[in-house]
């Protein structure tokens, strides 16, 4: 089962760790995510707090996507079948050029 | 100083992608906002950018967070003691 629900994640360029979550805690981890459960709780408490987050006139449910970009890299979250998965990835971005 | 705040909020806004601000404090209370984004919008984006910071030990990487939604995509930074929201929509 686990094989099936991370194949996908492996093959993400630039990927650096994952982790699938359930609200009965961490389902699979791996790289440098490998069993932290320190980063998988806060990410958790991020979901449930954009969940929060109510524009008026959206659509439920609000959330499509959430990342949280740092330096040198990302954490992607998105939420399926009740699980959120976690892709941290390398962050190629270049910082904007302020005039 | 809250003139220059409300000036920097309307020059935002005219940007013609962006649909909402705001700047709120550490504790959530509302700066200042334009738009979409108001009052009842601070608290959870303070929550936000301060759990956010939490998943990185270096101080200085400060973390920007994007929210994406079939309502457009709101972007929260910390600058700071302030953080500010922007809600942009894809045109």
């Amino acid at each position: 089962m686990t094989t099936a629900l991370t194949q996908g994640l492996e093959r993400i360029p630039g990927q650096l760790g994952y982790l699938v979550i359930s609200e009965d805690g961490v389902l699979a981890s791996s790289g440098e995510l490998e069993n932290d459960e320190r980063a998988a709780g806060v990410i958790m408490q991020m979901v449930r707090t954009a969940c929060r987050f109510r524009l008026h006139g959206a659509a439920e449910p609000p959330l499509k996507r959430m990342s949280v970009i740092f330096e040198d890299y990302v954490y992607a979250v998105t939420i399926s079948g009740q699980k959120v998965f976690v892709v941290k990835r390398q962050n190629n971005q270049r910082e904007p050029v302020t005039a | 100083m809250e003139a220059t705040l409300e000036q920097h909020l309307d020059d935002t806004m005219k940007n013609p992608a962006i649909v909402g601000v705001l700047c709120t404090d550490a504790q959530g209370h509302n700066l200042g906002c334009r738009g979409s984004l108001s009052d009842e919008h601070g608290g959870v984006v303070s929550v936000l950018a301060k759990q956010a910071a939490s998943l990185t030990k270096d101080p200085t990487d400060t973390p920007t967070v994007c929210l994406e939604s079939d309502s457009g995509t709101v972007l929260v930074r910390t600058h700071g003691t302030i953080t500010v929201a922007m809600h942009k929509m894809v045109s």
